[in-house]
């Protein structure tokens, strides 16, 4: 959903269509780089919670106030940005967050999904209006314009998702309340998986929990000393497995951070460590939703309960929650829960993973890395050959970014509007800080391994100079083709 | 905006010795009016020491610079012409520099365009190599303008 938007601008070209397999590749790899930047923030926001809020380790007033303000601002800020910068560069990202806080303040509950919908959704607004204006603007005027633009743009943003995009999260919210209240009332408790998970991972824990499950659980206990409602979304046990399969089985960084997340979700009850992580990878919402089931049928087969509802959930909480003689029920659960979360995960990520990644059986090689090739080429919606249809944005690159690839972007610039093409943008930047979308990446053959260092997925032209160069010239040639 | 900038930061020399040096004498007028500080010279030269001549931007052309780092004070750009030419790294010979110094990545695209249209402008460069002083270096300029 959240490039959907761009998938137009590639391959115009019948036979270049991309399959639905390469969009939902796209998609995750969109996914897990608007997520991942952002896992240290989610772990110091953890790290405090499990040690300050009043069930923590140290609880602290003071300083627990900072919980609340980092979950509903910071994070949501945090992926808004980074989804805006994906698509449009330092500008987009800015985009992003206005619309971001816009939503925020238009719901009271945390607004992760929607950041991660108005974060590019911002960036692809400025893209297209910079892309309209582009050479249009006096000589001088540009820093007026660049400010007012995202200024206006970004006005009406945050107005548009306080009206309506928070109202719309709202609701869901709302669907979900009355799904859960109509499953609980069926009386087969592990279907409750199937809505709690997705909610979880959406930010929506606290809400499912302490809105629905703990009335219930209160209850309950009340009665009978104990009850499994507390039991039933704040299970420790399939985060556990899930992060354990993504420290075995993920990707290189996903493998680095995810041994980090388990202490703080396990250990320190604070769930929403692995959240990120199902939201990269969202087929692995399957693990958890299995786990869950599996959990909340094991507690129900040895009548287990614990006699409050354990916040944070974690481990240690759990037992210390629970009745006499329901050690066996509870542990067995958050164990079997864990088991079969990693069981469904690592086959999921494994999965994944020889089709996009590494294939091991030569046969499916070649197939599978076309297949990745197509996947990555519409993430970057760009071709990677010498393909010069539906270039869209050209990048000159320099140590600087202010000298020698500007006078080259210029001088580009200058050639191609002779030659009446307009519609192809052309910017100068560091190497480091040339945007995710740029077609072609113009660069000095002295630069060119730092270049492709930073951006090794992208077309490269090497030049001698920056002002004339035989490869300028061909390209000037082959895009004057294509546009003509 | 480009002759504008020029004005009173155009040199002539003889020669130099070394590469190095071209850069410093070139940059001589932007340090004394303090548009840039000593350290901004040595990233110029640490540039192409790490870099190679890519600051070589046509034949016989070198404009230096360097990321803004703290050096440039204020944007300024100035000319250097050299009778004999001076020899940078990968036997790139240049008797005209171009020291730019740009506060920010965006500040400074009008100059850059300016410097571009001379740039490209082949009768305009011919003329640019056989200048003898500063009045005529600013009249090619403002013709372009």
């Amino acid at each position: 959903m959240t490039n959907v938007a761009n998938v137009p601008e590639y391959g115009q070209n019948g036979d270049k269509k991309p399959s639905i397999r390469a969009k939902i590749q796209a998609m995750g790899g969109f996914l897990t780089n608007m997520v991942l930047p952002n896992i240290g923030a989610f772990i110091a926001w953890g790290i405090l919670t499990a040690l300050f809020i009043p069930t923590g380790w140290i609880p602290n007033e003071q300083l627990e106030q900072i919980v609340g303000p980092a979950i509903t601002y910071l994070l949501p800020l945090l992926l808004a940005y980074t989804g805006g910068r994906m698509i449009a560069g330092q500008r987009g990202a800015v985009m992003g967050a206005i619309g971001a806080i816009g939503l925020i303040v238009g719901s009271d509950i945390p607004m992760f999904l929607g950041a991660m919908i108005i974060g590019p959704l911002g960036g692809y607004v400025i893209k297209k209006f910079d892309k309209l204006i582009e050479n249009r603007i006096a000589a001088g005027f540009e820093m007026i314009v660049n400010n007012f633009s995202i200024g206006i743009l970004g006005f009406g943003l945050m107005i548009i998702s306080y009206l309506f995009i928070g109202p719309v999260i709202q609701s869901l919210n709302e669907a979900m309340t009355s799904a859960i209240q109509a499953l609980v009332a069926t009386g087969f408790l592990p279907l409750l998986s199937i809505v709690n998970e997705p909610a979880k991972v959406l930010f929506l824990n606290n809400v499912i929990d302490q809105g629905i499950y703990y009335p219930l659980g209160l209850q309950e206990t009340v009665e009978a000393g104990k009850s499994i409602f507390f039991t039933v979304a704040s299970n420790p046990g399939p985060g556990l497995g899930l992060l354990l399969a993504f420290t075995l089985f993920g990707g290189k960084i996903a493998r680095r951070t995810a041994p980090g997340a388990i202490v703080i979700h396990f250990l320190g009850g604070i769930h929403e460590l692995y959240f990120p992580y199902v939201l990269m990878k969202p087929l692995t919402i399957i693990g958890m939703i299995a786990g869950g089931m599996s959990g909340i049928a094991v507690f129900s087969l040895f009548d287990a309960g614990l006699v409050a509802g354990p916040s944070p959930g974690s481990i240690f909480a759990y037992l210390a929650l629970t009745p006499r003689g329901n050690f066996l029920g509870i542990i067995s659960g958050v164990l079997v829960a864990a088991a079969v979360t990693f069981a469904v995960t690592s086959v999921i990520l494994k999965l994944d993973k020889n089709k996009d990644e590494e294939a091991d059986f030569s046969s499916s090689l070649a197939k599978s890395q076309s297949m990745k090739a197509e996947g990555k080429q519409l993430m970057n919606f760009s071709a990677e050959s010498a393909d010069t249809t539906n270039v869209s944005k050209i990048s000159f690159a320099c140590d600087a970014g202010a000298g020698s690839s500007a006078l080259g972007a210029t001088t580009f610039r200058k050639k191609l509007q002779k030659r009446g093409i307009t519609d192809i943008e052309v910017k100068h930047y560091r190497i480091e800080d040339v945007p995710e979308h740029s077609d072609i990446i113009v660069v000095h053959k002295n630069l060119s391994d730092r270049a492709r260092m930073a951006h090794d997925d992208k077309r490269i032209i090497t030049i001698e100079s920056y002002l004339n160069d035989p490869s300028l010239d061909e390209l000037l040639d082959q895009l004057e083709q294509e546009k003509g | 905006m480009l002759a504008d900038l020029l004005k009173g930061n155009i040199h002539f020399a003889n020669g130099m010795s070394t590469w190095e040096e071209s850069i410093k004498v070139a940059a001589e007028p932007l340090l004394s009016k303090r548009f840039i500080n000593e350290s901004y010279v040595q990233d110029m030269i640490k540039n192409v020491e790490i870099n190679g001549s890519y600051i070589v931007i046509a034949p016989g052309i070198a404009m230096p610079h360097a990321q803004n780092q703290g050096g440039v004070l204020k944007t300024g750009i100035s000319f250097l012409k050299l009778e004999n030419s001076v020899t940078y790294p990968e036997e790139k010979n240049v008797n005209i520099l171009f020291v730019l110094a740009a506060e920010d990545s965006e500040g400074h695209l009008e100059l850059i365009s300016d410097l571009s249209s001379l740039l490209i402008d082949e009768d305009v460069m011919e003329q640019l190599k056989q200048s003898t002083d500063e009045e005529e270096v600013l009249n090619l300029i403002e013709s372009l303008e």
